[in-house]
């Protein structure tokens, strides 16, 4: 009867928790997150796609936004997905070296069309709106970023402000919101895990295929898991990035253990969790690290299921209702 | 906003040795460096507002070319006033651009401390220093209740705490007087053993990612216009009482700044308080003045003072120069220095360094930039055939660094 009681104790404190960094974030708008002094990296979309790339390496970023010179407008955000985009066109269309060498990123789009993927809708938010608002943007436009937008007084031609991603929404939560303390359910019991259709490979899958898994499951990355169903590495979309580094995109043949290789140093190593663990727990990680989702693991090892971080945002935001 | 354009000039006097033809020339450089083609970049697209336009190198490179009519400036006078009126009115403008929203969201608590805490700032005693390391008195409110509220932040390196008092009448509110120099500080409030942040005051998050409060501090224009106001977050000026405390200001300090500020012995007062009256006494008498050592006048002219234009008489002075501060360093004022001292300390520098040491800065927050840089287009030198762009403004009460990459084509 006590642990019964306990439980719902639990349950409790986790929705009166829930409710309040609601509150909170619907209390502060994206602008009030911006640090007084930011920078933020604006590429030309008539520069080009390899360069773009050396650009994003360079700075330690994964995406960027694009500005169109041309007409003076915001012409959408750079992620990995359009450098996996054009790696699948490239494969597909081989005898399309020099299109592929000299595209810019002005370009992108008919890659896009032209190997049928669809277009993220973009999104994007006045940075004087609430932040909860923002999320809920973020989430329904089934991207991971959104980009702020304001018009310049003067010219009346947009500006992009900075742009808000999941990771930097949570872990602003998790640095700043005390309650995420009392987030103490077992994640098992939340429905935040996705169990059914993971999508997985093996250290010897060829890494193009790996790259298709990506597009088609629409996620930023893939376990890799041994004939056991042990969880060993992941294959991630900015990984991507390493890949192609060099240029030429010739290296598509490798298996995904061969492609690991190129993974830079610092790879932060892939976070588990188990069913049992606590969101709070999962919370203090993504306040330490930069981490952007957990593979849910059993007792062996096996990999279960996958909590993204939009998962995570999504129960914040809509969930225990 | 007055005050804000003040503490401009008081710092660029500082820094402001490059005269109007510096700009001139570090236009022509970029022009000498062949990357005029940045038409098509249109540089206006980066900030969409940039009004003084000067090019800088970062990243420590060969490239700068050495611009040949840099004066250092020698008459004073002349020079900083034109600075004057063209940093005051640009930075009004931006001001324009960002300000309101913050004075809307103050206005509330700004009145409240003017009613209830504040003594109106004439009654303040007036600060002796004039330098640019002046303290400015700084109110801090906290008004979302507690017992015990404290405050903690960049100004005592987030180690020592300072208690609030409670303000009489007002359960739930405290207040503390604190003396900031100026520029932009960082706190967070400690409301029984709780960190929080105030809804009242200007948030931001810091390079780790904490959410605090944040103000700046505006260095009072004390040796102009010698009023040693209260700057309460520069706020004061949205109010309709802050323009009549500072009208009322601005004419005691007609009368004080004739005794420069010093405190006042009783036999000076009197003094003072005999020459506020009118000098007319009737009858066609008028005051006896003691003849004061008059202020020299100093006029506006077109002329260029031959020291400029004559190289002999320019030389003749900086030798003088040379000799009387009976310095060693021969001839230096022949080789003018390649930028004006402020513009060598480029944040984005910085941030490539710091980088490596930690993985959290998330969310790009670079340090705060000394608004002198503002709105001055930075450079890298250009690397596989891509012009790298960087320019600081504004947006609303924080600064963004937009940094572009674009093809040189």
């Amino acid at each position: 009867m006590s642990t019964q009681e306990n439980r719902e104790k639990l349950h409790v404190e986790q929705k009166l928790a829930i409710e309040s960094i609601r509150k909170f974030l619907d209390s502060k708008t994206s602008y009030d997150v911006l640090p007084v002094s930011y920078r933020l990296i604006v590429l030309d979309t008539s520069l080009m796609v390899k360069k773009s790339l050396n650009v994003l390496l360079q700075n330690n970023i994964v995406s960027a936004p694009l500005w169109d010179s041309k007409t003076s407008k915001f012409a959408g955000l750079l992620t990995s997905s359009d450098f996996i985009n054009v790696i699948q066109y490239y494969f597909s269309n081989p005898d399309k070296f020099e299109l592929v060498d000299k595209l810019q990123l002005s370009g992108l789009k008919d890659i896009e069309k032209a190997i049928g993927a669809e277009p993220l809708d973009m999104a994007s938010i006045h940075p004087s709106k609430p932040l909860f608002e923002a999320c809920l943007k973020m989430l329904n436009s089934k991207s991971r970023r959104i980009p702020l937008i304001d018009k310049d007084e003067e010219t009346h031609r947009e500006i992009v402000v900075s742009v808000l991603t999941q990771y930097r929404i949570l872990k602003f939560v998790a640095l700043n919101c005390r309650e995420t303390h009392f987030l103490k359910r077992p994640i098992g019991e939340l429905n935040i895990i996705s169990e059914q259709n993971v999508k997985k490979c093996r250290m010897t899958t060829p890494v193009i295929d790996v790259i298709q898994l990506l597009t088609q499951g629409g996620v930023s990355s893939i376990p890799i898991v041994d004939e056991e169903g042990v969880l060993i590495n992941i294959y991630e979309a900015i990984d991507v990035l390493g890949l192609i580094k060099g240029g030429i995109y010739n290296d598509l043949s490798l298996s995904v253990g061969e492609a690991l290789m190129r993974r830079s140093d610092d790879f932060e190593g892939v976070y588990t969790c188990t069913r049992n663990d606590k969101l709070s727990t999962i919370m203090d990680n993504i306040r330490k690290s930069r981490i952007h989702r957990f593979f849910v693991v059993d007792e062996n090892g096996r990999l279960v299921g996958v909590m993204t971080l939009s998962d995570i945002l999504k129960y914040i935001l809509l969930g225990e209702n | 906003m007055d005050n804000k354009d003040a503490s401009m000039l008081d710092v660029s006097d500082a820094v402001n040795h490059s005269d109007p033809n510096g700009t001139a020339a570090l236009t022509e450089s970029l022009s000498q460096m062949n990357v005029d083609g940045a038409g098509e970049l249109d540089p206006q697209s980066i900030t969409g507002r940039q009004r003084s336009r000067s090019t800088l190198i970062f990243d420590d490179d060969d490239e700068i070319s050495p611009y040949s009519n840099h004066h250092e400036h020698g008459s004073g006078d002349v020079s900083d006033s034109d600075n004057e009126s063209t940093s005051s009115t640009s930075d009004r403008d931006s001001m324009n651009i960002n300000g309101s929203d913050q004075e809307v969201e103050f206005k509330k608590e700004v009145q409240d401390q003017f009613h209830q805490v504040d003594q109106p700032p004439v009654q303040q005693p007036s600060n002796t220093t004039t330098s640019s390391n002046t303290m400015v008195p700084v109110d801090i409110t906290w008004q979302q209740g507690g017992t015990k509220a404290y405050v903690t932040g960049s100004f005592t390196g987030w180690r020592k705490m300072i208690g609030l008092v409670p303000v009489p009448g007002q359960p739930g509110v405290f207040y503390v007087k604190l003396q900031l120099p100026p520029g932009t500080h960082r706190f967070r409030f400690i409301v029984d053993n709780e960190l929080r942040f105030s809804d009242y005051l200007p948030t931001a998050t810091d390079q780790m990612g904490n959410f605090v409060n944040y103000l700046e501090v505006i260095a009072p224009a004390t040796e102009v216009t010698g009023a040693p106001t209260t700057t309460t977050f520069g706020t004061w000026d949205s109010s309709a009482q802050s323009q009549q405390a500072q009208q009322q200001n601005l004419q005691q300090n007609e009368a004080s700044i004739k005794v420069e500020n010093q405190p006042l012995s009783a036999r000076s007062r009197i003094a003072l308080q005999i020459e506020r009256e009118p000098d007319e006494m009737g009858d066609g008498f008028s005051r006896f003045h003691d003849e004061m050592p008059q202020k020299p006048q100093y006029d506006y002219t077109q002329d260029i003072p031959a020291v400029f234009t004559d190289p002999t008489v320019m030389e003749q002075y900086y030798l003088t120069l040379d000799q009387q501060q009976n310095n060693h360093q021969n001839m230096a004022w022949l080789t003018p220095p390649q930028l004006p001292p402020h513009l060598e300390n480029v944040i984005l520098n910085s941030y490539s360094n710091s980088q490596g040491e930690s993985n959290e800065n998330t969310s790009g927050a670079l340090p705060i930039p000394n608004h002198v840089i503002l709105n001055h287009l930075a450079t890298s030198s250009i690397k596989h055939n891509t012009l790298c762009v960087a320019s600081i403004v504004r947006y609303r009460q924080k600064y963004v660094t937009q940094i572009l990459y674009a093809p040189l084509q």
